[in-house]
């Protein structure tokens, strides 16, 4: 069986900055994996290249089989992948609503003569749409919202928003960039539950970025740890807090 | 009931107009005034498409009713009558009233096909930059279309007036009053129908966070290709019924002034709401009209106040401080323009009952 994500040497420089370096990666379907490491390790980097916002130096992408390198993020999420962002990235002036129909985008069905002569395939596809929106509303408990610009609500639900939009594309693989950025513990810990609960219902795989342990330790079946670009480490999450190249990562070396 | 108040409402009022004209309660120059507000209505809200949903800074949509000008006049010389540039007449006059509506397709498909000069740059360009590019691109289109001298160059191109008796031989009727109710009417639907779109939206989308909207499934450079074709082929439409109605063109009619025009009655309407600029267009051509009386008034006024030295006359070229100066304010005081980015149905909820725009 292909893996669901394959990343083969990975490089990415910025000018004379090398945010990667042979930077490798793979995981099967329907796992639940961690990308780890200390601040500005490129952790984010790795995420924008996988979703085609960057364009890799060198490597190889592959996603379920295909090489995605070199594909626009549109062409990438029409393949099945959708991600939310560190700093929340929503449509702040429209409907919740509208901002989940949108995420249907890459597969409308209609264009431009479809939607000013509404034709009958412009009424199915907008049909079929709403229902799809409400129904992602409706499972992300988020109906009481779906007229609210997200601008309105509170942080928390503008994040469970984000989810949702994500989800609402069907995608195979999930990205999440911190999703528990800026949640006090309270927070955190439903967000665990939505998480593990978002992995069992909708069958998908789940690659995330986090900074709390907590989050990662009872989450993920596996983990990366990426630092300066690099990956240092890889393994269970049991490993990974018992590996001494981590641990100098993040608390640095002790012999000063 | 109200999704349907706008569809009724208007072809009632047209109908009323196209009546009163008829029977003869409109003099002729009412008559214009009221042919160019709605061609003003079309060139603000077809800008608006781009400046108001799309949040971008278009400063050259002149250019693109230049070129819709050009081209729908020459079409309807070529199509109803003859010439020495095209010969004899590719149909006969009497098809005018019929095939006129090929000539503002085509004017707007020419048109489209220009915003395509704005739409290539804006992929990797925005804000202020773009906004150069697009005056560039007004002035790019004025110079050579001046510099063409088969179809007049500066010296401009007329013959469609022609082309419209052809239409009032066959019907007495106010031709040009009716097309451009027409036309604004299919302007007016077209961007109602887009925007409430799931398509149309993903204009908003970019707008409003464009990186969110690449990375969520939008082909951002495809959706601003067609704002800005959308937004130029309205403009064409503008233009080739202002062609007709004035039965001249010159381009410098269509340089940075006209470009300025729209911009203000855009802002003075408030981006992004079709209403507030459609209110806004009324509102600022019967201004400009207005003006075309108190200057002369001023000048009296000033003159015999002895304000002003005898040797100089206020002109009508003060409107152009005028204009700018209403501009200036506007920013000042009101930069969201007067319903700021809502539909009068947001701003006014009991409107609701009677009309949606949405």
């Amino acid at each position: 069986m292909t893996p669901l994500l394959e990343i083969d040497d990975l490089t990415q420089r910025f000018g004379g900055l090398q945010a990667l370096s042979n930077f490798s990666f793979f995981m099967e379907d329907r796992e639940l994996v961690g990308l780890i490491g200390p601040n500005g390790a490129g952790k984010t980097t790795v995420f924008n290249v996988v979703s085609g916002f960057y364009d890799p130096t060198e490597g190889d992408i592959r996603f379920g089989g295909k090489r995605i390198n070199g594909m626009k993020p549109h062409q990438v999420t029409a393949l099945g992948m959708a991600r939310t962002f560190q700093n929340i990235r929503l449509w702040n002036d429209m409907s919740v609503l509208d901002n989940i129909r949108l995420a249907r985008y890459a597969w409308l069905g209609y264009g431009f003569l479809g939607a000013t002569l509404r034709t009958k395939r412009y009424r199915q596809a907008e049909k079929a749409i709403e229902k799809k929106a409400r129904e992602v509303l409706e499972i992300m408990d988020l109906t009481d919202a779906a007229e609210e610009l997200p601008k309105n609500l509170p942080y928390g639900l503008q994040r469970r928003i984000e989810l949702a939009r994500a989800l609402a594309g069907n995608p195979r693989l999930l990205l999440l960039d911190e999703p528990a950025a800026g949640l006090n513990s309270a927070d955190v810990e439903g967000l665990i539950r939505q998480i593990r609960w978002v992995y069992d219902e909708f069958k998908i795989s789940i690659w995330m970025i986090e900074h709390q342990m907590k989050v990662v330790m009872s989450l993920c079946q596996r983990l990366t740890v990426v630092d300066f670009g690099r990956v240092i480490a890889e393994g269970t999450p049991e490993e990974i807090r018992n590996n001494p190249a981590v641990i100098k990562a993040y608390l640095g070396d002790d012999t000063l | 009931m109200q999704r349907y108040a706008l569809n009724i409402l208007f072809p009632v009022a047209a109908v009323v107009l196209v009546v009163l004209a008829q029977v003869g309660w409109l003099d002729r120059y009412v008559l214009t005034v009221v042919t160019f507000i709605g061609i003003n209505c079309i060139f603000a809200v077809s800008l608006n498409v781009v400046n108001g949903y799309m949040g971008e800074f278009s400063c050259g949509h002149g250019g693109f009713m230049c070129v819709g000008a050009y081209a729908g006049s020459l079409l309807s010389v070529a199509f109803f009558t003859d010439s020495r540039l095209f010969g004899a007449s590719l149909f006969p006059p009497e098809s005018a009233p019929f095939l006129f509506p090929l000539v503002l397709v085509g004017a707007s498909l020419a048109a489209a096909l220009f915003g395509l000069i704005v739409a290539l740059p804006s992929f990797n360009t925005r804000d202020d930059y773009l906004a150069i590019i697009t005056i560039a691109a007004n002035y790019i289109i004025i110079s050579v279309v001046e510099n063409i001298d088969a179809i007049g160059g500066p010296r401009g191109f007329s013959g469609m007036k022609r082309a419209v008796n052809a239409m009032s031989d066959v019907a007495e009727l106010p031709w040009m009053l009716i097309w451009t109710i027409v036309g604004l009417f299919v302007c007016v639907a077209t961007i109602r129908r887009l925007m409430t779109s799931t398509y149309g939206k993903g204009i908003s989308a970019v707008s409003q966070n464009e990186v969110a909207a690449e990375m969520m499934g939008i082909n951002t450079n495809r959706v601003k290709i067609m704002a800005f074709m959308v937004s130029s082929g309205l403009a064409g439409l503008s233009g080739a019924l202002y062609a007709h109605v004035y039965g001249y063109v010159n381009a410098q009619s269509f340089n940075i002034l006209r470009s300025t025009e729209g911009l203000v009655m855009v802002y003075l309407g408030g981006m992004g709401s079709t209403s507030g600029v459609l209110m806004a267009a009324v509102a600022f051509t019967l201004l400009v009209e207005l003006l075309r009386f108190v200057i002369p008034w001023l000048n009296d006024l000033l003159h015999a106040a002895s304000l002003l030295p005898a040797s100089y006359e206020l002109s009508q070229i003060w409107k152009w401080v005028f204009i700018p100066l209403l501009l200036i304010l506007l920013m000042q005081f009101r930069p969201e323009g007067l319903l700021g980015n809502r539909e009068l149905t947001q701003v006014f909820p009991r409107l609701k009952r009677w009309i949606t725009f949405r």
